[in-house]
């Protein structure tokens, strides 16, 4: 055969090769499980008679010879999951502890799947303020999810299936079905136990914000019909939204999941039995105790590493961690961080209870990656992912943090994200800076580096003046605007806030914080009081403007200057500026550009190599420092410790006399190839 | 084979006596991305040289405060300094279509082409390489339009696969397609200018088609020899890029400077090879022969000599350049 058509013939061929290979591969996927379909579980899982109702003091979980919470809840439930529809059908036991101090005669419920729907306020949401996942740029069937309360009973009280009703707490969407609400005939008295009997559906959405399938994955989050929390007087039982999480109250959960047998399946808590049923499914049960959620992974392709052990302060903790086939290489990466980040939190805050912590490592290319549950958190890799990039590491550590920060210290995440999202992002900075280094924490690569506090800073600087950090997730002014604050403004004002109380003083603020707080549902201000307390300082400057307001900070070197005093003589021909017997009036303007007001040191340098340091309150709007030397000013720069992380602009900090091109010579020199470049290539092809 | 190595081999030879083009158009390169630099450059002046926090940039390359920079109101919009590079970029285009012809011309001369010549070519080709340049625009557009339609439509179904490497695996093999096809389009319109210019004909369709029937016929050496050049211009991106990271100190300016526009100057080599190649093909392949025209010969004197001119073999509808 001529050369010619081989060379004709090749891309045809590949083109049909690349084809069969794709559709092989994409049949395999679509292919449906052989398990029987699920079973429409509609018989409640074994409960407690309503006149001995009580919630268990198991301890199966924890290593902990008691209780750690005031338990409020527990969940028994019996979930069948359908890997071909993404549908659960299950039967759902809650058993209500009534510790409020009143008599409660309504109970809502999150159906947090009923957010991804056309008219839901999370959908709406997400194409108004802009989402991380999807901007939903046509409606998919795959997008649809759905979370229906089939039927519901409370023991003693019958079936109340008929007077449930969806409310709309937030915004009032009548076509929002997030929150349900249940009159009960009988109020609960202080102190008794409820015990509610349902039945519901969930349908899986394809992946979004955490939760839903993925080709055969899935990922079971927010997937059960989930008691409000009774804080400060009322329910607390938001809305779903597009830039909230969730607000639960601890307690114990025991869940059957019953699944095909070829998936490998992980969930919160301990696995305390699995057998393998008839029809080709197989039941695996979890038990988890003092958590506030529940939530399970499965996949037919994971590869799992489960012999790691972290010898934590309270007992053994076994790591397992189920991987992609294709980043298996990483495992190690995977459990090294993990085990350097527990290792980290329990000297620093506090020890880490519970008997497991499972780590996934979700379905690649979908929205599952990097998520929190109790004892049990999503990574986020890719199969090329060098060393020197750290994003693994990152989405580990801060995943593993919210155990901690939203996990153990259970925060209300609808109105103050940042006291789990900001504060956890503190904290990896901190771990991150402390296992690597604060210059190389994120990237390390081909000369090129990022820390964590510049990370932080990034996020936060283009949305530095739209809203305060102290503000509900769900009233952000865009997506941006709630991640660059609550992640990024957060995590520079606590690493600020170390420049004004000292470091050590901080960590031991957390730590105070973790242990005083921990199984409960602290508030803002319980936070911001503990670091006043421990740090023995009146803050409320610092917290009024940066937590509660929105003022920003931008201090500058206005100008520096040295002016001979015998300036006269000179202009006769008299001895010039080299000379060393000269004195000088040498004077530096710094100006608070901002209106973010905060006591600073300013570090002087002059040409005779001395150095002095000053303090400027920051108001007023700006000062001076002037000094009679025999010598010049060199240089002058505000925040000399870089300790300040919510300065708006660090290059205005400091001015030196003698000025330095080659920063900028060296970004010139890239724009320049990059130009020359990106011309050549064009006329490569064009011309 | 031999025909490849034949026409590679001719092909940098034409380079190699013509080293003076590649020169001025990197020096032509080099002063557009200068000009196309000078106000990302002054920008970056007026927030870097005064800071202390820019030394994150000397001695490595701190992102944190390379984004910072680009982040603050005062130094404005990317557009404002991607502009003026893009209008460079462009400007580098254009009058790489101006002087093609000129250098084509060259590289088909056995001697050294007088300055004269060559602007004349320029001038007597530019309305013709427009026009190839349109219909090259067209045709390559539509058919880079069809091929990455394709590639995102396979990607996408590879995507469905539980074989995470398969939507890698499946654009590399779609890029290698097109390369291909877009290099055999390339082919297709070097030999149009080839036979535009050297055959100073004003009809470029009928260029166009002669064109095509000869990247039909030479194709299995044409791009053997398009694709070994730019096989070496990778080589050489990649290994300039290595040697710049590994070798270069970060804080040395000029050595980076060196480095990259080294790179930049060998970079050119490779497509001025393949319009080597292709002025070699033209001259093997497409010359059109002297049509054989009967006339009287006038008797000559057995005492005169007769001296062939070059214009004699060059083809019959050239002038000569």
């Amino acid at each position: 055969m001529k050369i010619r058509w081989i060379i004709l013939l090749l891309p045809v061929l590949s083109v049909l090769a690349i084809t069969l290979a794709v559709h092989e591969h994409a049949a395999h996927a679509a292919e449906p499980p052989q398990s029987a379909p699920a079973k429409a579980a509609l018989a409640p899982a074994a409960s407690n008679q309503s006149g001995s109702l009580s919630i268990p003091e198991t301890t199966i979980a924890i290593n902990s010879d008691k209780p750690m919470s005031e338990r409020i809840v527990h969940y028994e439930i019996d979930a069948h999951y359908n890997a071909t529809t993404h549908v659960v059908d299950a039967t759902e036991v809650l058993t209500y502890h009534n510790t409020t101090g009143q008599a409660l005669d309504h109970f809502p419920f999150h159906l947090y799947q009923n957010a991804f729907q056309p008219k839901a306020t999370w959908v709406t949401e997400a194409k108004i303020m802009g989402s991380r996942d999807t901007n939903y740029a046509k409606w998919e069937d795959k997008d649809y999810g759905s979370e229906e309360i089939k039927s519901i009973e409370v023991v003693g009280q019958g079936d109340l299936t008929a007077k449930l009703h969806y409310i709309a707490p937030d915004d009032g969407n009548k076509d929002d079905k997030t929150v349900i609400d249940l009159p009960v005939n009988k109020p609960i008295a202080p102190g008794e136990n409820v015990q509610f009997k349902i039945a519901f559906q969930t349908k899986f959405p394809e992946t979004q914000a955490r939760s839903g399938w993925k080709r055969d994955f899935v990922l079971g989050g927010q997937w059960f019909p989930k008691v409000g929390v009774w804080w400060h007087g009322a329910w607390n039982c938001h809305q779903y939204h597009n830039t909230t999480e969730f607000f639960a109250d601890f307690g114990v959960f025991d869940v059957k999941l019953t699944v095909p047998q070829f998936e490998i399946v992980g969930a919160s808590g301990v696995r305390v039995g699995e057998a393998n049923n008839s029809d080709g499914t197989k039941t695996v049960t979890f038990h988890g105790d003092d958590i506030h959620d529940f939530a399970w992974t499965a996949s037919p392709r994971y590869k799992v590493k489960d012999d790691g052990i972290f010898q934590g302060q309270m007992g053994p903790v076994k790591m397992q961690i189920l991987m992609q086939p294709a980043h298996w290489s990483q495992v190690g990466r995977h459990e090294k961080i993990l085990s350097e980040t527990l290792d980290h939190f329990e000297r620093w805050y506090g020890p880490y209870p519970y008997k497991t912590i499972t780590l996934v490592d979700p379905e690649p290319d979908s929205a599952a990656f990097g998520m929190e549950y109790p004892t049990f958190i999503t990574g986020g890799t890719s199969w090329f992912m060098p060393e020197g990039l750290r994003f693994p590491e990152l989405v580990v550590e801060h995943e593993f943090g919210h155990q901690y920060w939203y996990g153990m210290v259970a925060t209300n995440e609808f109105e103050d994200a940042w006291m789990d999202e900001g504060i956890n992002s503190y904290t990896e900075a901190k771990v991150l800076d402390s296992i690597f280094s604060p210059q190389t924490s994120v990237i390390d690569m081909a000369g090129a580096t990022l820390g964590e506090p510049g990370l932080q800073r990034m996020s936060y600087i283009g949305v530095a003046d739209l809203d305060p950090i102290a503000k509900n997730a769900y009233e952000y002014y865009n997506s941006n605007s709630y991640g660059g604050i609550t992640y990024g403004k957060t995590a520079s004002v606590l690493l600020t806030l170390e420049s004004i109380i000292g470091a050590d003083t901080m960590q031991k603020a957390m730590h105070v914080y973790f242990m005083k707080y921990r199984f409960t549902h602290p508030t803002k201000e319980d936070f911001l009081k503990t670091i006043e307390e421990v740090s023995g300082k009146n803050l409320r400057w610092y917290f009024d403007q940066a937590i509660y307001g929105t003022q920003v900070m931008d201090y500058k070197v206005l100008r520096i200057e040295s002016l001979p005093l015998n300036w006269y003589e000179q202009k006769k021909g008299g001895p010039g500026k080299d000379d060393k017997n000269t004195l000088y009036r040498d004077t530096v303007w710094v100006q608070r550009k901002g209106d973010f007001a905060m006591p600073i040191d300013v570090e002087i340098k002059f040409s005779d190599g001395s150095k002095v340091r000053e303090h400027w309150k920051g108001d007023p709007r700006w000062t001076q420092f002037s000094y009679e030397r025999k010598a010049t000013v060199e240089s002058a720069e505000i925040d000399p410790d870089h300790n300040v992380m919510i300065d708006r602009n660090n290059l205005n900090n400091s001015y030196s006399e003698e000025g330095n091109g080659k920063p900028a010579r060296k970004l010139a020199n890239y724009w320049m190839f990059a130009t020359q470049w990106v011309s050549q290539a064009l006329a490569w092809w064009g011309v | 084979m031999n025909q490849n190595r034949s026409l590679l081999s001719d092909g940098l030879s034409r380079l190699t006596r013509n080293k003076r083009y590649i020169v001025w158009f990197y020096v032509l390169n080099i002063l557009l991305a200068w000009f196309g630099t000078v106000a990302f450059a002054t920008q970056a002046h007026e927030m870097l040289d005064h800071s202390l926090a820019a030394s994150g940039l000397v001695h490595g390359f701190d992102l944190g405060v390379f984004t910072e920079m680009m982040a603050q109101p005062e130094f404005g919009s990317t557009r404002t300094s991607g502009a003026p590079a893009m209008y460079f970029a462009s400007t580098f285009f254009v009058l790489s279509v101006l002087f093609m012809p000129g250098v084509i011309l060259g590289y088909a001369s056995t001697y050294r082409l007088p300055r004269e010549d060559f602007f004349r070519a320029c001038g007597r080709n530019l309305w013709r390489f427009i026009r190839l340049l349109i219909i090259a625009g067209i045709v390559m557009g539509i058919v880079a339009g069809v091929l990455f339609g394709i590639r995102g439509a396979l990607i996408k179904a590879a995507n469905e696969s539980t074989n995470e490497l398969l939507p890698f695996y499946t654009s590399m093999a779609c890029l290698l397609v097109i390369f291909l096809l877009m290099s055999v389009l390339r082919i297709w319109f070097d030999l149009a200018q080839a036979d535009v210019v050297l055959s100073d004909r004003s009809a470029v369709r009928r260029s166009l088609a002669i064109a095509f029937r000869h990247t039909w016929r030479g194709l299995g050496s044409l791009l053997g020899s398009y694709v070994v050049t730019t096989i070496i211009a990778a080589i050489l991106l990649i290994g300039g890029l290595w040697f710049w990271i590994k070798f270069v100190p970060p804080a040395s300016v000029v050595g980076a400077f060196f480095v990259s526009q080294f790179t930049l100057l060998l970079l050119l080599v490779p497509r001025f090879w393949q319009r080597g190649v292709a002025v070699t093909y033209y001259q093997q392949h497409m010359v059109e022969p002297i049509p054989e025209q009967s006339f009287s010969v006038p008797a000559i004197p057995a005492s005169d000599p007769v001296v062939a001119s070059p214009a004699m073999v060059e083809p019959a509808e050239t002038s000569t350049p």
